[in-house]
């Protein structure tokens, strides 16, 4: 059963529905699940931003029962971080949240100078008729034209989400509404560039929300429900590792997948090897390779010199000597160019197999395509036995996925078991116990690994219907082999090598039996209905369910991907 | 821009009401262009620039008063939060704790404030705010008073 499909159970498709919704219709990967809660991570489109922020600030709204702009500002400060926000209130109370974050809710719209006709505004040092002023919750009046410069300077300088109040010393943050008026008589591009800060605030200051990294940009961001320590992917098909944002890269933790990438792209052991094998010649400077016989080495420019200590010398030489020349630094060289012919091979010796394999899945879609193929042909020939051929897909999509972990786990033991960074965690011993434990299990993994591959190659729509659920068997039991294999490898690295270290900054994302976690889309509702305050947007929230049926995004009632702020969400949420 | 004119046009009719309002400022704008601005101020008392007269130069931006002017001392002086050779001032009301309610008089009114007070603590003249931190009073007192001899007062004679 597909585990998306669980969590969010009836679609009410609308006839001009978005094509984003063919997410779902992706055939899945058919696996026993681990957790049965359902998609923890969810994709926020352009279109449904506004819906993933409204119940944060729905709750903040009703805990502390403010109007949505003040539980917005509360929410900015707070870097959208709910419960730290309740966390100050039940600790320093309400007046020091509200003072703190810059809210006023003490309303002085009826002081005095509304007794008056005209205001003098402090800024401009004009006399203003009282229409043309706006007083702020803070109590403080200024003149519009003012208030509007003010504005418009301040989100140039990139302050849109803390505007505050022009009055000295004044912390008060700038009711939105106020903002969005005034701005949009003399400025409309400028308030719509304020309301699209004040929505994707919740991305940029949120720590669980992240933009999708994927170049170009698919305008996506991904939302996780607790650990930020897991791999994604969006709806895109982007893969990346929330954390560090980089592909995904488990079980390597994000600092060994990042120091892994640089040593790979800067060929820095192309450059080690030339410094350990060759030497410059002394005459022409070409890096010079040893190809056998004595000391005495002689470029293709015809100059000869010294191996040990690549001075140029004459020709004349026996074997243990060169005539004229000596040189007694032999020891000391080859003492540091072993060391360095060494860390070469290891690094040669990991990154051989870590590159075999992520070879092997980019011809992914080849052998895909050829097994598709397959499939056709067997599917023709109406056995009456085999009708369901899913399982060559699953044993398919099993290769892929243990591929990749497979790949990964060797630029793991580059760094696991090497000087780099754990020198100092384990003793000589502890490590060589370490590494040939960890070596068993990769090496069960490769060895099945490579027979399901062998398995899948096989021409099964030739065979005889016996020998095709012959077939089918096998690579079952070789997926659910594998399957364990790679959780108990991954439990190994966290538990007993990771684990166990001192400095506990390497974590690894855990293991997903059934790939790398889509994210769902999170299901909003725009629809325009006959209203008397105009274009009207709507979430709908079937509170009566307690399930989250959403209707999906209509396009129509977006008006070009351009919210409606200005709705209270009182109005929103009523329905 | 037609606003920032418009208010220091104010302001420069404010200032010539109230000359005798404030005798430690003397604020005057240039003739030829009312962006840009002298003042002398007197050195506060009880402090080692009493008895000395700086002079302080505005160049007011575009969008003033929503962006503060820019302040500089012209006369040398020796003080933390002043840099001894550009006279660039360090104060928060002319960088981000600006308000526009602020006029050019009140930011006067600020730095004499800010020679009476030193803040050490984020110092543009590090030998002065050295001395400070590390206790040393007399010795910024004495040193600021001969820059403000030197410097800040009419030569006798």
């Amino acid at each position: 059963m597909d585990d998306y499909a669980s969590s969010d159970d009836d679609y009410n498709y609308s006839d001009d529905q978005d094509s984003v919704g063919d997410v779902f219709a992706n055939d899945d990967l058919d696996f026993p699940l681990v957790s049965s809660k359902g998609s923890t991570t969810q994709v926020i489109t352009k279109e449904s931003l506004l819906a993933a922020q409204r119940e944060d600030l729905r709750r903040v709204m009703d805990m502390l029962s403010v109007r949505e702009q003040h539980a917005r500002t509360l929410l900015i400060y707070h870097r959208w971080d709910v419960d730290r926000l309740f966390g100050v209130y039940v600790e320093k109370g309400k007046a020091f949240l509200f003072a703190e974050a810059g809210v006023s809710v003490d309303e002085c719209r009826d002081s005095s100078s509304l007794a008056y006709d005209s205001v003098m505004c402090e800024i401009c040092m004009d006399d203003v008729p009282i229409e043309e002023a706006t007083r702020m919750d803070c109590g403080h009046c200024f003149c519009n034209s003012c208030w509007t410069e003010h504005f418009f300077v301040k989100i140039n300088e990139g302050q849109s989400k803390r505007i505050r109040c022009m009055a000295h010393k004044c912390n008060s943050i700038c009711d939105e509404a106020v903002v969005r008026t005034l701005l949009s008589r003399k400025y409309p591009d400028m308030a719509e560039k304020y309301e699209r800060f004040l929505l994707e605030s919740y991305i940029e200051d949120n720590k669980r929300v992240k933009w999708c990294p994927s170049t170009p940009h698919c305008g996506n961001a991904i939302r996780v429900e607790e650990d930020d320590l897991c791999e994604v992917e969006c709806s895109c098909g982007e893969q990346f590792c929330f954390n560090c944002l980089e592909e995904a890269h488990s079980p390597c933790s994000c600092l060994m997948w990042e120091l892994w990438v640089k040593k790979c792209r800067d060929e820095s052991e192309t450059v080690n090897w030339i410094t350990v094998h060759t030497k410059p010649c002394p005459k022409c400077h070409k890096p010079v390779e040893k190809n056998g016989g004595c000391n005495l080495v002689s470029c293709i420019c015809g100059q000869a010199f010294c191996w040990l200590c690549g001075g140029a010398t004459g020709r004349e030489h026996t074997w243990s000597s060169i005539a004229g020349h000596s040189c007694g630094r032999y020891k000391e060289q080859e003492k540091t160019a072993e060391r360095a012919k060494r860390d070469l091979y290891r690094y040669m010796h990991y990154h051989n197999r870590y590159k075999a394999h992520t070879d092997s899945f980019k011809l992914e879609s080849k052998l895909k395509e050829a097994i598709q193929g397959k499939i056709s042909i067997s599917e023709e020939k109406n056995s009456t036995t085999v009708t369901d051929y899913s399982w060559v897909n699953n044993g398919l999509s099993r290769l892929f996925r243990s591929r990749r972990v497979l790949s990964y786990s060797y630029a793991f033991a580059f760094y696991m078991f090497g000087d780099e960074l754990f020198k100092e965690e384990m003793s000589e011993d502890q490590r060589e116990i370490k590494q040939n434990l960890f070596e068993d299990q990769q090496q069960q993994l490769e060895g099945n690994v490579e027979r399901l591959s062998k398995v899948l190659e096989e021409p099964f729509e030739t065979f005889k219907d016996k020998k095709v659920m012959e077939i089918r068997m096998q690579i079952l039991n070789l997926s659910t082999l594998i399957d364990n294999l790679c959780k108990t490898m991954y439990e190994c690295i966290e538990n007993d090598l990771l684990g166990s270290l001192n400095h506990g900054i390497h974590s690894i994302a855990p293991y997903k039996s059934r790939g790398i976690e889509k994210a769902s889309e999170l299901q909003v509702s725009w629809s325009n209905k006959a209203n008397n305050t105009g274009v009207t947007a709507e979430v709908e929230r079937p509170e009566e369910s307690g399930c989250s049926s959403r209707k999906r995004a209509r396009k129509e009632g977006l008006g070009g991907g351009f919210f409606d702020l200005n709705l209270p969400a009182e109005f929103l949420d009523r329905n | 821009m037609q606003a920032s004119r418009a208010r220091l046009f104010k302001e420069y009719k404010e200032v010539q009401r109230e000359k005798t309002a404030d005798p430690d400022i003397q604020l005057v704008c240039d003739d030829s262009n009312i962006f840009k601005w002298t003042a002398l101020i007197k050195g506060p008392s009880e402090t080692p620039y009493e008895g000395g007269v700086f002079q302080l130069a505005f160049s007011v931006p575009e969008q003033y008063p929503l962006q503060p002017p820019q302040v500089r001392f012209l006369t040398k002086i020796f003080h933390p939060n002043v840099h001894f050779k550009t006279g660039e001032i360090c104060l928060d009301i002319l960088k981000n704790a600006w308000s526009p309610a602020w006029t050019l008089q009140s930011v006067c009114r600020a730095i004499i404030a800010l020679m009476a007070h030193p803040e050490p603590d984020s110092p543009l003249n590090c030998d002065s705010g050295n001395l400070l931190r590390s206790g040393d009073v007399r010795g910024y007192q004495s040193m600021a008073r001969m820059y403000t001899r030197l410097a800040a007062m009419p030569k006798k004679g």
